[in-house]
């Protein structure tokens, strides 16, 4: 029972996960500042951003409904907390079942279908466009990311991310034979994370703040919160599905190479953000389902046929 | 879909100085647009009436943030047309210089907003950054980076020593060198030319019709640019490369304005080599004969114009600006049909607004 | 390159073909300028579009000369690769003139200026909106010379 508790609150669960949320937030922050020729924030940015948010007024327009939209981030909160209860860390896995990759990508999900209604939910003009833009966005990229998932659980056998992970052990990271896997992955995480080149929801100069326009305060903290802790997750997962556990044997091996991956995973995804220019949603539609999807089709059909 | 109407402005991300439009879009596509102007209007035109010339130069500088010198030199000029005085060359070149330098400012500060609405933030940094050295030239020179106060009537203010001849050319070697690497990006970047190719193309018949000017003319293939075509000296002695563009869309007004930065900087180099020697001003007298003049000059944005009258006495008895937002502005309803929500930022960059010009 | 038109020849074309009767305006330094009587505006710059190829015009100033308060005086800036000034004179107590912008839409926001401003009337268009000023203002057009305070 205690243990229990350790797991959900303090590791793998809510502590842990929120610092790498902020760990996550600084080495971002910091990466694009260094490609544009700026100094970045100190270490202890993100930390001091959430404390300033929680004391802040808390404003609500006419109309909108307080219960809400407290609840909309702390129920994504919650949802990619226990998401990321199932990913292994370093090969740690206090839980994890037959099927949990399903339940995990059911569980990233939330937080879009909150972005969503926490636009309606605000009655402003640019709240509701916001968040029909991430609809329109989720429609884009999902159903390529699920089909590149689909990659690794077929090569390993087994719809269990640490089976998956575990799996590469034996016959190597899923990324050499995958490839195509990976980057259309990597895609599918930047537009599921509203990030730059995907960050059309929120992007600032067409519609102010997006479905979050009007959240000020906690509630803003708190969505601030679900933002890192589903890239963090999100980085987890991608880390086991394609690079899986690794053979080297020293001291901390497991740890550090999982440091390691992850961070080689920020680098990609800050990168992206610096470089890449921020599609339209016509164009982010065109990709997808033009571009992405066949990809996805054609990366899986190649799976099952090595697997045969 | 059902038609809904979206503010923007007079505060918006999008907008540096206010502007009052309301967008009607149907889903994501725009089908037209009003607009409001006359936030920032602090009546120029009439306070200029109640302050003697010399005082008038400092207000004309206050129209606009990133064109003042332009202003200040066009007024300067009319007010010297009609005193009979002469500016010595050494001061026109240094005022053809600071023009020239204000225009790669200003290009590069539109540079990075265009960058900045399209996603392009890193591109938004490193414009800014080299927009940095620009504004470092101008203030080692005037000792103001954004309102110099380098004009008076009959000249400029301060004569350029040696050193800071040398400091200007080694800064403007850096500046085109830095300037290169950002204009690269802008004449080869796939994402970008996809966000504006295309995007509200405007037929020069239009913009016959609409009267407009500057880039956003030179851009749909009208070839005017009043540097080459109606020159003050020394224009009159350089050869200015008119760059334009047969498309008529927000790309070509891009690809305008990025290789008018790199032909701006070519002019300050040949101005820098070829500056004379002598004064820089002549004394002029406080009080202006009776007359009528106009001027017109190359601001960043296109033709400015200023119509004089004097009674007389050492005030102004009638002052009329013309900025060239004010002409490009009448064409931006015009525009917003048929584009997307997304074009919106492309479209408005594109015209490079300056609204405290268009106020006034 | 725009070709520039000669000022004599212009006025004789004028004259010629639309009957009006306009005088060269020597006032403004370096710029020919002529005068149009008010209702001969229309004819004059259809012909000035289509048989000179002048169509670019640069502003509309409104101004009220001191030595004749009763009349305000509205000048047309044209260029055409040498500046061209249109000059005519309304009658300070009614300013009326026909409205330009069908025929060349960028006036709008000239004309708009003028008409808060100086109170001028353009016919021929349904509304004048306002363009600078705030939309309570109501002292009136704040250039206009009253007689009890400084214009």
């Amino acid at each position: 029972m205690i243990r229990g508790l350790f797991y959900l609150l303090i590791f793998p669960g809510l502590a842990f996960q929120v610092v790498c949320g902020f760990a996550f937030e600084w080495i971002d922050r910091k990466l694009l500042a260094r490609f544009q020729r700026r100094i970045g924030p100190p270490w202890y940015q993100p930390l001091a951003d959430l404390i300033k948010l929680f004391s802040k007024e808390d404003l609500l327009p006419l109309g909108a409904y307080d219960f809400v939209d407290l609840m909309l981030p702390l129920i994504s909160l919650s949802a990619v907390l226990t998401a990321g209860l199932y990913i292994p860390i370093a090969r740690f896995t206090p839980f994890s079942f037959e099927g949990d990759l399903i339940v995990i990508q059911f569980l990233m999900s939330v937080p879009t279908l909150a972005y969503y209604l926490a636009g309606i939910a605000s009655v402003g003009i640019y709240s509701i466009l916001g968040g029909g833009r991430s609809l329109l966005q989720y429609f884009s990229y999902e159903v390529p990311l699920l089909i590149t998932i689909s990659g690794p659980a077929v090569m390993a056998g087994s719809w269990s991310v640490a089976e998956i992970s575990s799996s590469q052990l034996t016959m190597g990271p899923f990324i050499i034979f995958q490839p195509l896997g990976f980057i259309l992955a990597v895609v599918g995480l930047i537009g599921k994370l509203k990030r730059d080149p995907l960050d059309i929801p929120s992007a600032s100069s067409e519609v102010v703040g997006g479905s979050l326009t009007e959240f000020s305060g906690a509630k803003l903290g708190f969505w601030h919160l679900v933002m890192n802790v589903q890239a963090v997750v999100g980085i987890f997962l991608l880390v086991n599905l394609y690079m899986g556990w690794s053979n080297l044997t020293f001291p901390f091996a497991a740890i550090l190479v999982f440091l390691v991956e992850c961070l080689l995973m920020v680098l990609i995804l800050s990168g992206a953000s610096a470089v890449f220019a921020r599609l339209r949603i016509d164009q982010l539609a065109g990709l997808g389902w033009r571009i992405l999807v066949p990809l996805a089709l054609l990366q899986l059909g190649f799976v099952i046929l090595m697997g045969v | 879909m059902d038609k809904i109407s979206i503010p923007i402005g007079p505060h918006h991300p999008l907008l540096k100085e206010p502007l009052s439009m309301r967008i009607d879009i149907a889903g994501e596509r725009v089908l037209g647009g009003t607009l409001r102007l006359g936030y920032v209007h602090r009546g120029i035109e009439k306070m200029a009436t109640q302050r003697t010339y010399v005082q008038d130069v400092h207000l004309i500088e206050r129209i606009c943030g990133i064109c003042s010198h332009v202003h200040t030199t066009t007024f300067c000029l009319a007010v010297e047309k009609l005193l009979g005085i002469e500016v010595p060359p050494r001061g026109q070149y240094i005022r053809a210089m600071m023009c020239e330098l204000e225009r790669v400012h200003s290009h590069l500060l539109w540079l990075g907003i265009l960058a900045k609405h399209v996603g392009l933030e890193t591109v938004f940094m490193h414009a800014w950054h080299d927009r940095e050295l620009a504004l470092d030239i101008m203030e080692g020179v005037s000792g103001g980076r954004v309102s110099h106060a380098a004009n008076q009537i009959g000249g400029v203010r301060f004569d350029l020593s040696p050193e800071q001849v040398a400091m200007i050319k080694e800064n403007v070697e850096k500046l085109k060198a830095q300037v290169s690497g950002v204009l690269d990006v802008i004449e080869n970047e796939p994402a970008l030319r996809a966000r504006t190719q295309g995007v509200a193309p405007v037929s020069a018949d239009l913009i016959r019709d609409y009267c407009v000017v500057g880039p956003v003319a030179r851009a749909s293939g009208i070839d005017v640019d009043l540097r080459r075509d109606d020159p003050w000296p020394p224009y009159d002695q350089l050869d200015v490369n008119v760059i334009t563009r047969p498309e008529g869309d927000a790309w070509a007004r891009t690809l305008i304005r990025a290789l008018e930065t790199r032909e701006s900087l070519r002019l300050c180099e040949i101005l820098l080599s070829q500056m004379p020697v002598g004064p820089v001003t002549v004394r002029a007298p406080r009080k202006v004969p009776e007359g009528e003049v106009v001027t017109r000059s190359e601001a960043p944005r296109g033709e400015v114009l200023y119509y004089l009258r004097s009674d007389g006495s050492d005030k102004p008895a009638r002052l009329k600006v013309r900025t060239p937002t004010l002409a490009v502005l009448s064409l931006l309803p015009e525009q917003l049909s048929k584009i997307h929500v997304a074009d919106i930022p492309v479209v408005l960059a594109g015209i490079d607004l300056c609204i405290a010009c268009a106020d006034r | 390159m725009v070709k520039q038109i000669d000022l004599i020849t212009l006025l004789e074309r004028i004259e010629a073909e639309t009957g009006c009767q306009c005088e060269v305006y020597q006032g403004i330094t370096d710029e020919d300028a002529l005068y149009i009587p008010v209702e001969d505006l229309g004819a004059v710059i259809g012909m000035l579009r289509e048989d000179f190829g002048c169509y670019h015009l640069s502003g509309i100033t409104a101004q009220q000369r001191e030595s004749q308060p009763g009349e305000i005086e509205l000048i047309y800036h044209f260029w055409h690769g040498k500046g061209l000034s249109l000059l005519l004179r309304l009658p300070a107590d009614d300013p009326r003139v026909a409205s330009l912008i069908a025929t060349i839409p960028g006036a709008d926001f000239y004309e708009r200026e003028a008409a808060e401003m100086y109170g001028v009337t353009f016919t021929g268009r349904e509304e004048t909106p306002r363009l600078l000023l705030p939309d309570d203002w109501d002292q009136g057009p704040p250039f206009i010379r009253r007689e009890e305070s400084d214009g």
